[in-house]
């Protein structure tokens, strides 16, 4: 019981030094010769929406995994709600909710069952779990589609199911890998006034996006990210005036460059051998 | 991680891996039509023989009806006797279909035509010797391209002769002491009779249906999991179970559980049609067989956990566990006797669970084998279960985070 009393302390001393939900320090994750997120120090506030921006190959998804504990970092540290990704896995991911860019979701269970069964992972007891699977789904106007298999459902239909799937267990931090990527307008709007709605309600939110109007639109903060490391941090606004420009699109060209960025090989090399991201 | 297994959690994700197989109605077809085409194929090739009995002068034939040619090259009455005689028991117990034909070489060329299996030829002076009372000789000429059918028509030709000479010895020896005496305590003083280790029809189908039973199971299993695995992987489901607080024991023992109840399934649709169409009979207790398979299953599918951990996608898992899967179908004495093999390679078959799985799954089936008599191989299960999920598990761990 020797841990448990430490993770207490540890936790009760972090939280209490900073309103930060996330916090990473020097976080750095190394594929064979390639470095995807290099001593990358984050920190975002309880409550806000931080957009994360980049473009292709910047580190976005591997620093969302590595957060999520779906991935080991090489070097460096990191904390969500004070709880150390590493040392403190399981306590994180009882906190955090994860719309990653392939839908976490099974094609033979109807929508209801799908929330059912993650939201049993979770440990929340049938009754009260089949009760806010419902509230969740009226939420996003899927009640009468609750019954049929996902599989079947359109895409902005299952990005909805997807959502509400990963905040079935309440969770303070909620990540948003391109929630709104191949959705017709319709279900973007529902989406991202979706998100707002989140935000309304208490859970913080890392959304990455490639869309800078959506950034803008939503988000508190961004952090704009190349190369692993950050390049710039603040409210849309604070950037747009730094950088004297009406829209997000030119300081993130600005910051990012014009060229294209081809995936390039190294990468996907790296991603084939261990069949991730 | 001081994680232990949630067994409800386990329930929960074999649950929906089952009710996934059930609502994929075309995979289910096909899951269960597998174990009734691979039973119905080798029920066929394999098919029960009726046991021979000495007492009746019943022979027994795994092949029957086989067309096979009679030459007679003596006319005497005695080889016409004969032969008819030969035609008649061939006939009434379904061993052979005889067409007698004029000469040994139109006879050679049907044989390898391959019209006839078999010529059996009664040479000039066969009656002459009969007579005279000197043994006579039948002549007998196989199809050696086939060494089954060869030894069959071979075997079944003299035991059509051993009954058609007892008779004639015994009338023989009548008629020498008019009576006195039993012919055949002349003529086969000591007999020996077999007493049946099983009772009922004898089949190799009898050796083999436990085989395929452990074999379906086991290796269903084992590629199953991989499958399972490493396409929760792909589709991307996998992070939505590794981004829960949940102990990945729990992922893996929910995902062996749902994969063993499918492989018990068809275990038993194997079972089942092996009893109902081939003649095959269950001696033992369908308990000791349950904890058999589940052991057998437990071996080996550690293995298949450690593939998905190294293969990057589903294809390759797939691939892998069928190099492993496909030579142990044949070296771990699930089709023939494992004493078939060279020695070095009995060695590679006795290194593989399969071996012990099938073993004493026939020991119990057939040979009504308690616990205590397959503990061996019960024991050697067991070590590979601990031994393959020691060393699985945390290769699972390494893999899924890497």
């Amino acid at each position: 019981m020797g841990t448990l009393s430490l993770t207490v302390q540890e936790s009760g001393t972090v939280s209490s030094l900073s309103d930060q939900a996330i916090e990473t320090h020097g976080l750095t994750k190394r594929f064979k010769n390639f470095t995807a997120v290099d001593h990358l120090d984050l920190s975002v506030r309880r409550g806000e929406i931080y957009g994360f921006l980049g473009p292709n190959g910047a580190g976005k998804t591997t620093a969302i995994r590595m957060l999520c504990t779906l991935l080991s970092p090489s070097s460096g540290t990191a904390s969500v709600d004070g709880y150390d990704i590493v040392k403190q896995g399981n306590d994180v991911r009882k906190r955090i909710g994860l719309v990653s860019e392939k839908m976490i979701m099974y094609p033979r269970l109807t929508a209801l069952e799908n929330l059912m069964f993650f939201g049993r992972l979770y440990g929340i007891e049938r009754k009260a779990l089949r009760k806010k699977s419902e509230e969740l789904l009226e939420m996003v106007k899927l009640t009468t589609f609750k019954d049929k298999l996902v599989g079947g459902f359109s895409s902005g239909m299952k990005q909805r199911v997807n959502v509400i799937r990963a905040i079935i267990h309440d969770p303070d931090v909620l990540f948003l890998d391109e929630p709104t990527t191949a959705l017709d307008p319709q279900s973007t709007r529902f989406v991202r006034d979706l998100v707002k709605e989140l935000r309304q309600r208490g859970h913080t939110i890392v959304l990455t996006t490639h869309v800078m109007e959506e950034a803008d639109e939503l988000s508190d903060r961004v952090c704009i990210i190349d190369h692993g490391k950050i390049m710039a941090v603040g409210s849309p606004q604070a950037l747009k005036d730094r950088y004297n420009t009406q829209n997000l699109l030119d300081v993130f060209l600005e910051l990012t460059g014009r060229e294209l960025r081809d995936s390039a090989d190294g990468r996907i090399s790296m991603r084939t051998p261990m069949g991730r991201m | 991680m001081a994680e232990s297994i949630t067994w409800d959690l386990a329930l929960d994700i074999a649950r929906r891996d089952l009710l996934d197989l059930w609502r994929a109605r075309m995979l289910l077809f096909f899951f269960i039509l597998f174990p009734i085409l691979l039973m119905s194929m080798f029920g066929y090739m394999y098919p029960s023989v009726p046991k021979s009995n000495p007492n009746t002068g019943t022979i027994g034939t795994a092949f029957p009806n086989l067309p096979i040619s009679l030459v007679k090259m003596d006319d005497g009455q005695t080889a016409n006797l004969i032969a008819a005689q030969f035609i008649q028991i061939s006939g009434q117990q379904g061993l052979f279909t005889v067409s007698e034909t004029a000469s040994y070489q139109a006879a050679h060329n049907q044989l390898v035509l391959g019209n006839i299996r078999g010529i059996v030829i009664i040479p000039q002076g066969f009656s002459d010797a009969l007579v005279a009372g000197q043994p006579a000789t039948v002549q007998v000429t196989v199809d050696e391209t086939n060494p089954t059918t060869a030894s069959v028509v071979q075997s079944e030709i003299s035991a059509v002769f051993n009954i058609i000479g007892s008779s004639i010895s015994a009338q023989n020896i009548n008629k020498m002491d008019g009576g006195r005496v039993n012919p055949a305590f002349i003529m086969q003083p000591i007999s020996v009779t077999r007493i049946p280790l099983i009772t009922g029809v004898s089949s190799s189908f009898q050796f083999l249906a436990p085989g395929f039973m452990a074999l379906t199971v086991v290796t269903g299993s084992l590629q199953g999991v991989a499958t399972a695995i490493s396409r929760e992987k792909e589709q991307g489901t996998m992070d939505g179970l590794l981004v829960a607080p949940i102990p990945h024991r729990s992922i893996i023992l929910g995902k062996v559980a749902a994969q063993t109840v499918r492989g018990l399934i068809q275990g038993s649709l194997i079972l089942g049609l092996s009893m109902v169409f081939f003649g095959v009979q269950i001696y033992g207790s369908p308990i000791i067989m349950l904890i058999v398979l589940v052991l057998g299953t437990a071996s080996f599918v550690g293995v298949g956990i450690i593939m998905t951990a190294i293969a990057p996608d589903q294809e390759t898992a797939q691939m892998m566990t069928m190099i492993l899967q496909f030579p142990m179908m044949f070296i771990s004495g699930i089709l023939f006797p494992i004493d078939q093999l060279p020695g070095w390679m009995q060695y590679i078959g006795k290194a593989m669970p399969l071996y012990y799985a099938a073993d004493a799954l026939r020991k119990v089936i057939i040979l009504n084998a308690s616990l205590a008599t397959i503990m061996p191989e019960v024991i050697i299960l067991v070590v590979y279960s601990f031994l393959t999920m020691t060393l699985a598990i945390p290769l699972f761990e390494r893999a899924m985070r890497r």
